[in-house]
């Protein structure tokens, strides 16, 4: 097991190696410079090349390169050549808040997608599959843009229950920090993002598990169970979901690595000051530090997120060893 | 013999005639691949439509048009390197306060110094007059004089054609009038200017000024900071020598009065008394500190203002003393009047103490200034808090201001229309502004912009390398349906080598000509020059 753990901590460094090489060169191939969003339009020649070379872009490419992996081996990612601070600073600031956002969504949308496939393929052929899955399909194919809007215009507009945009009502002041994020105030704030997002997200999961769940139905153990004279529900959820559950591990992991990337969509019609449209600026804007940090922090949270899959797939189902 | 020798000369003038007539329209000679370039329709739509518009008008006139829409940064750095292989692009100049002066938009853009890769002379334009009239400019400190020269680099610029102006847009803004009264409107920056926050009055229970805006700022640093959202809050944070008056003079501020002993030596008195934020005094080596420091250190967003700098000292305990390496006449606005005054206490020892390569990296947590608002908090991406600064020599009536910023044009809107804000801090979408017209508590004001949206020209090859090609092809551009179909009418159309706004009065040619959508007369000015169409309709250059 040890020994297992130590070899995926050494591929992820070597696939860390390969990513970071090659958002290095990826972003340097687009299109457009980084001085175009870095300088001012009014800047004259001279100005730009200062710039230039107050951020190393002078050098030949493959002295960036080896500058860049020296400061990373080092734990220094860069300063944004936008906002001059260091990127993980630039990154760390929102990544709290996309956080907060995408696990609170993904344990209703989880929560909820888990049982409700369970039930679903228990109740295989009757009405109630129809309408879920349907139900499913439907959620999973609204554009979140759509739903999220809808809701605004619902519970924000129309009846003023809950607030529209941002994270706090402006002017909030937190005493604490814990305050900051567990406050009513920020709570309502999260509400319809949140259900917006798990909508969203509640398909896949409901679906997996539906799907794996059918497979489970004429298997000996279930019958056994049976005749030993279980309930169904006990039949149901710790028989056969829990040996339905490992598609949906594999997916729900690699999903929050890649979900707390953040999601634009979410955070653009919301105000939701969250990762994700940082890094979309970031691309825009050619800022390369920025970038290539958070191309680096989403590869890291998805090797890591399936590790931990894997190692939990050996603890829900004694079958698979890890060696 | 004879016969035959007349047969002959018949039958080669005949040949020479016929490959005349095709050697008339040789393919060669067509007006094909004209290329424009422009943003892509999801980054700026009028930008891209108004570039679509133009080409339908030029195909009409015969010419082989491609409209090349390109990712913004790319489209900056294409017109601006070499090999410039385009023909024409639409792009556009924000117009912040600092470009009421005309400096920037005539001599940054247009003169010869400035074409070169990597200059912001895209066009190619090179003309002796014009460079000596805006080097003159710079230099003539007699405002009135300085006004004639800009007149007359301006008359150059539309006779000659370097660029087309689409149009200049109206800042369309609105305020809550049940919450503050008092707002004053400023072309080019609506009611988001330095004054309305100093001078509005509180009218219920609501005194904090609540600002919603799409944007939010990127930094507190005034060495790093570079967009219109920075310095719309710094310069309240932080206090200026010289304020632009609404009524765009420049006006003495945190300097008590200036004395211009000769055109190069500037004595500033200081207004006394005046405090940081923090409590410390701000003394006259404060200033000579601030500029110095970014002198020392280069700021980048202030080379321009700073360049004709050649040395600032405290001559005592009031007067600082500016001395200029030449005269510049923009001095009073755009250097003392866009500066920052910085506390040394703070920003002295930056560098070592937070081990920066560049005082521009550093945080600058709490943005300690002497201006009329004190920073308070800013938490990233949600809001910007400051408070009214009670020991400021004109103390705002406001408690404060906040900043906060929304996810999208159509929050903005819903924020005003729920009084949940008392105005927004950008112009809005054409389309909001009929909806906020409606709503009871709101007054919509209306400022003209001193940017402006246009199409340049490529001056270094053909077509536009040819003036009378680009005087035909200014009316060939329907400056009207431009305004009408992409801002629902909210612009004022632009005209051929227009660079300063009519909204910025006191430097606009009143004089120029204006064109309009007018195929006909292009088409005959085109005749004119030579320009020649086959039966097809296709255009060919003169012979």
């Amino acid at each position: 097991m040890r020994k297992y753990i130590v070899r995926r901590l050494v591929q992820m460094i070597i696939g860390l190696f390969l990513v970071a090489s090659v958002t290095f060169l990826m972003f340097r191939l687009l299109p457009g410079d980084p001085t175009a969003s870095l300088l001012d339009p009014a800047f004259t020649v001279e100005i730009r090349e200062t710039i230039i070379e107050r951020f190393g872009l002078n050098e030949p490419l493959h002295i960036q390169y080896i500058n860049y992996l020296q400061n990373l081996v080092q734990g220094d990612f860069g300063r944004s050549f936008y906002y001059r601070r260091p990127s993980v600073e630039v990154l760390g600031d929102k990544i709290w808040n996309t956080l907060i956002l995408m696990l609170s969504s993904m344990i209703i949308a989880y929560s909820i997608g888990v049982i409700g496939g369970m039930i679903l393929s228990w109740k295989r052929g009757s009405k109630i599959e129809w309408g879920g899955i349907t139900l499913g399909l439907f959620l999973r194919s609204a554009p979140m843009f759509w739903t999220g809007m809808l809701l605004i215009m619902l519970f924000a507009f129309n009846l003023g229950w809950l607030p529209h945009s941002g994270m706090r009502t402006p002017g909030y002041e937190a005493a604490t920090t814990f305050a900051k994020f567990f406050s009513v105030d920020f709570l309502r704030h999260l509400l319809l993002p949140m259900i917006t997002a798990s909508l969203y997200f509640l398909g896949t999961p409901l679906l997996i598990m539906r799907n794996t769940m059918l497979e489970t139905h004429g298997e000996d153990y279930i019958e056994l169970s049976r005749a030993k004279g279980l309930s169904e529900w006990r039949i149901m959820i710790l028989h056969a979901g829990r040996n339905a559950l490992l598609p949906v591990i594999t997916a729900g992991a690699l999903f929050l690595g890649q979900a707390l990337g953040g999601q634009v969509v979410v955070e653009y019609v919301f105000g939701w000051p969250g990762l994700g449209r940082e890094i979309v600026l970031s691309a825009q804007r050619h800022d390369y530090p920025v970038a290539q940090t958070a191309f680096l922090f989403l590869a890291f949270m998805v090797m890591l997120m399936n590790l931990v899959a894997d190692l939990f797939y050996s603890y829900l189902d004694p079958r698979v060893k890890l060696k | 013999m004879r016969a035959y020798s007349f047969t002959a000369v018949l039958v080669l003038s005949l040949l020479l005639m016929l490959s005349m007539h095709t050697w008339a329209f040789d393919p060669e000679d067509r007006v094909k691949d004209v290329m424009i370039l422009s943003t892509t329709p999801d980054y700026d739509p009028v930008r891209y439509e108004s570039a679509m518009i133009t080409a339908d008008v030029w195909r009409e006139l015969g010419m082989d048009v491609t409209v090349r829409p390109l990712d913004f940064h790319r489209l900056i750095a294409d017109t601006r390197d070499e090999p410039y292989d385009f023909d024409a692009f639409t792009l556009g100049w924000s117009g912040r306060i600092e470009r009421l002066d005309p400096d920037m938009f005539l001599y940054s853009l247009f003169h010869s110094s400035q074409a070169m890769p990597g200059g912001n002379n895209r066009y190619g334009f090179m003309h002796d007059e014009y460079d000596r009239l805006v080097e003159q400019q710079r230099t003539e400190m007699d405002i009135d004089a300085r006004q004639q020269l800009v007149y007359e680099a301006q008359d150059i610029l539309a006779e000659e054609i370097p660029k087309l102006t689409l149009f200049f847009r109206d800042e369309i803004q609105a305020y809550n009038h049940e919450n503050f009264e008092g707002f004053l409107v400023m072309p080019g920056e609506g009611i988001n200017n330095e004054w309305t926050p100093m001078k509005i009055e509180p009218l219920g229970d609501q005194r904090m000024l609540r600002i919603a805006s799409t944007e939010d700022l990127d930094t507190l640093n005034p060495l790093a900071a570079t967009t219109v959202w920075d310095w719309k809050n710094l310069r309240l944070i932080y206090d200026k020598l010289v304020r632009i008056s609404p009524e765009i003079e420049p006006l003495p501020w945190a300097a008590e009065s200036w004395e211009i002993t000769d055109d190069v030596v500037i004595d500033v008195t200081l207004r006394p008394d005046m405090k940081f934020h923090d409590g410390y005094p701000v003394r006259t080596e404060d200033v000579s500190f601030t500029f110095n420091y970014m002198m020392e250190w280069g700021v980048p967003y202030f080379d321009a203002f700073l360049g004709p700098l050649e040395s600032v000292e405290a001559v005592d305990e009031s007067v600082i003393r500016f001395t200029l390496k030449e005269p510049y006449a923009p001095f009073l606005t755009n250097t003392l009047g866009q500066i920052p005054i910085l506390p040394e206490h703070i920003w002295e020892n930056v560098v070592e103490d937070y081990d920066l390569d560049h005082p521009e990296q550093w945080d600058n947590p709490t943005a300690i200034g002497s201006g009329p608002f004190a920073f308070n908090y800013w938490r990233r991406g949600e809001e910007l808090r400051m408070d009214t600064f009670e020991d400021y020599f004109e103390p705002a009536s406001i408690d404060g201001i906040l900043h906060i910023v929304y996810g999208h044009a159509e929050a903005v809107l819903g924020a005003l229309e729920m009084n949940q804000a008392d105005m927004n801090a950008w112009r809005f979408e054409p389309l909001h502004i009929a909806e906020v017209e409606r709503m009871d508590h709101m007054t919509v004001t209306e400022a003209p912009d001193i940017g402006f949206y246009y199409l340049g020209f490529n001056l270094r090859r053909p077509p536009f390398s040819d003036k009378a090609f680009r005087e035909a092809i200014s009316y060939a551009v329907d400056y009207e349906l431009i305004i009408e179909a992409l801002l629902q009418g909210y612009g004022q159309a632009g005209a051929a080598g227009m660079v300063i706004a009519p909204g910025n009065e006191f430097w606009n040619n009143p004089d120029l000509p204006r064109q309009f959508l007018d195929v006909d007369e292009a088409r005959y000015r085109l005749e004119e020059a030579g320009y020649r169409w086959d039966d097809d309709g296709y255009m060919y250059y003169p012979e």
